[in-house]
């Protein structure tokens, strides 16, 4: 058996109950906001005495205006803008990205595993391919969710897979441009308790500005937004015309390999200390 | 041709110098031993090897490759057992063996079960975690004398085993030496180093003190002699006899390397009082650098 391969089984092994519940997490998550969302058409449906649903939806846009959208994927998509979907992406990422060197040194394992003929650079590219898997299997957990909730509630106008694809896509970018700069700190450092800390307030802060900046009575403060990593999220948007896809994913991926790779220089020239 | 060569290492962190100027070279098939108290620089010398940190000043080489360089080259000819020991807790012992063989290619594992079921008595079948101190340190000696390299270096590979098992580490070393591996031994346990080591270097203060040849010294005898007259001043240089200390006007201890038959006759023509012939351990030559009337700021 290869190096990465025996590394990669050994991360299986590590973090296989974390992955596996967050993606269980999420899936049902999925499934339930589908639900919310199937029962929230029928109780518009309901309040506006209509039964046919495509005059309902024109119903529901000419009420909103241009800026508002009350299709099934929107009203789908309002929901994984919620903070707990995108803690679970995060917490994924800032957990293998500071394990990664900062907690193998912090438990005293990674001298016996790189005294071992294994390059650094191999060692960091196998954790970063784990952690990006696992990433990917999160998002695919939340569009599975969704779409076979789509086969057990009725709804008017229900999201095809390419178009849940986008934002699911999105939200893993997050995670990977989260994951990067944990790697990073992580791969700088010799306790993993201080990357994580770092990260997760950097991250809660870009989270929290977010918020801040898009609150509508705070309009001076929405430059705030430019700060943070989740103003390149917009699951809404990805699903009702998906413009800013390329784009916001492009960036946030960018975000996550120029980490990476500032992470790879480093840990290629530092000096392993043992934990003592 | 040296396998292991090293030229004015150095490894600083800040102001404090962890190693200073290290030259030494190490033969290949023999067994090097490493002796000197915590901070002496034998675990940074042996990190230094490995290419697990990077060195301040000089260089050294294992087989010709850089150490720090071409780690990856060096590792491949390598077994390490560290001394501060750590280990995945939810592998089985077979588990971790396996973890660590496949580590390079896959190589050795059937010998380092066989080693850790045989030799070490272990059950590899437990979780590590369930293991003492002692049987994880037996585990990852099984795997470095498995490993199908040149060269072990074993950073204080007895400090948690019971006396029998130390016995066992020892033989395999020995086996090693045989199948002209060369070993690194570092420890603190004298006796040990002094049983299986080739020669030894004895290190203070991150600095090489004395480089010891134990086959010359397994050679020597100590000899203590009262003299009817005073101790004589001058004697065939074919005795191979040296002066070590002067006890008192008659009363001399003498180094001896030399055959035994020409001393006897030495002395017989000598009107000699007592004489007392001995070994001198490994303890009275560490104690030159480390012993209690040594200057701690020398």
């Amino acid at each position: 058996m290869s190096a990465p391969w025996a590394l990669t089984r050994k991360l299986i092994l590590d973090s296989r109950w974390m992955l596996g519940l967050t993606a269980a997490a999420l899936f049902w998550l999925s499934w339930l906001f589908v639900f919310v969302a199937a029962r929230t058409e029928q109780a518009i449906r309901e309040q506006i005495g209509e039964n046919d649903p495509a005059r309902t939806m024109r119903f529901l846009r000419g009420m909103g205006g241009g800026s508002m959208d009350f299709s099934t994927g929107a009203i789908e998509m309002a929901f994984w803008n919620h903070p707990m979907i995108i803690l679970m992406f995060c917490v994924w990422a800032i957990s293998r990205g500071t394990a990664a060197v900062a907690g193998e040194i912090d438990r005293g394992t990674l001298d016996m595993v790189l005294s071992r003929p294994i390059t650094r650079t191999t060692y960091l590219l196998t954790q970063a391919s784990w952690a990006l898997f696992g990433l990917a299997v999160l998002g695919a957990a939340l569009v599975a969710g969704n779409q076979l909730a789509h086969l057990r509630f009725v709804l008017n106008d229900p999201p095809g897979l390419r178009v849940v694809l986008r934002p699911a896509i999105n939200l893993a970018a997050i995670g990977f441009a989260v994951y990067g700069y944990a790697l990073f700190l992580g791969a700088v450092d010799i306790v993993r308790w201080r990357p994580i800390m770092i990260a997760t307030v950097a991250t809660l802060a870009g989270f929290i500005l977010h918020v801040v900046a898009n609150i509508p009575s705070l309009e001076e403060w929405k430059w705030m937004d430019k700060l943070s990593i989740f103003k390149a999220f917009n699951p809404v948007e990805l699903v009702v015309k998906g413009d800013t896809f390329a784009f916001n994913t492009g960036i946030l991926s960018g975000i996550g390999a120029v980490a990476i790779a500032l992470a790879l220089i480093v840990f290629n020239r530092r000096d392993l200390p043992t934990n003592s | 041709m040296s396998m292991i060569v090293t030229e004015g290492l150095s490894k600083r962190y800040r102001e404090t110098a962890a190693l200073s100027d290290l030259s030494l070279e190490i033969r290949p098939g023999e067994v090097f031993g490493l002796l000197g108290p915590n901070g002496s620089g034998k675990t940074t010398t042996i990190r230094l090897l490995l290419g697990l940190i990077r060195p301040s000043s000089g260089r050294a080489t294992v087989s010709g490759y850089d150490c720090w360089r071409r780690s990856f080259e060096v590792r491949q000819l390598v077994s390490y057992l560290p001394g501060e020991l750590r280990m995945f807790g939810a592998l089985t012992g077979y588990g971790m063996l396996k973890f660590l063989s496949d580590l390079r290619g896959g190589e050795g594992l059937d010998r380092a079960a066989a080693i850790a079921e045989q030799v070490m008595k272990l059950d590899i079948d437990r979780k590590v975690r369930t293991y003492s101190t002692g049987m994880k340190q037996k585990l990852a000696l099984a795997q470095a004398f498995a490993d199908p390299v040149d060269i072990l270096i074993l950073d204080e590979p007895t400090s948690a085993l019971d006396p029998s098992a130390r016995n066992d580490v020892l033989k395999l070393v020995g086996a090693a030496r045989a199948a002209g591996q060369t070993v690194i031994f570092s420890g603190h346990v004298l006796s040990e180093v002094e049983a299986v080591a080739d020669r030894v270097a004895i290190m203070r203060r991150g600095r090489l003190m004395h480089i010891e040849d134990m086959h010359a010294r397994r050679a020597l005898r100590m000899l203590l002699a009262r003299f009817a007259d005073s101790v004589p001043g001058d004697w065939p240089a074919e005795l191979e006899l040296t002066l070590r200390r002067r006890v008192d006007e008659q009363t001399a201890l003498f180094e001896h390397r030399g055959p035994v038959p020409a001393l006897m006759a030495w002395l017989a023509a000598l009107r000699v009082e007592e004489v007392a012939v001995g070994t001198e351990d490994l303890r009275a030559l560490y104690d030159l650098y480390h012993g209690p009337n040594v200057d701690d700021a020398a």
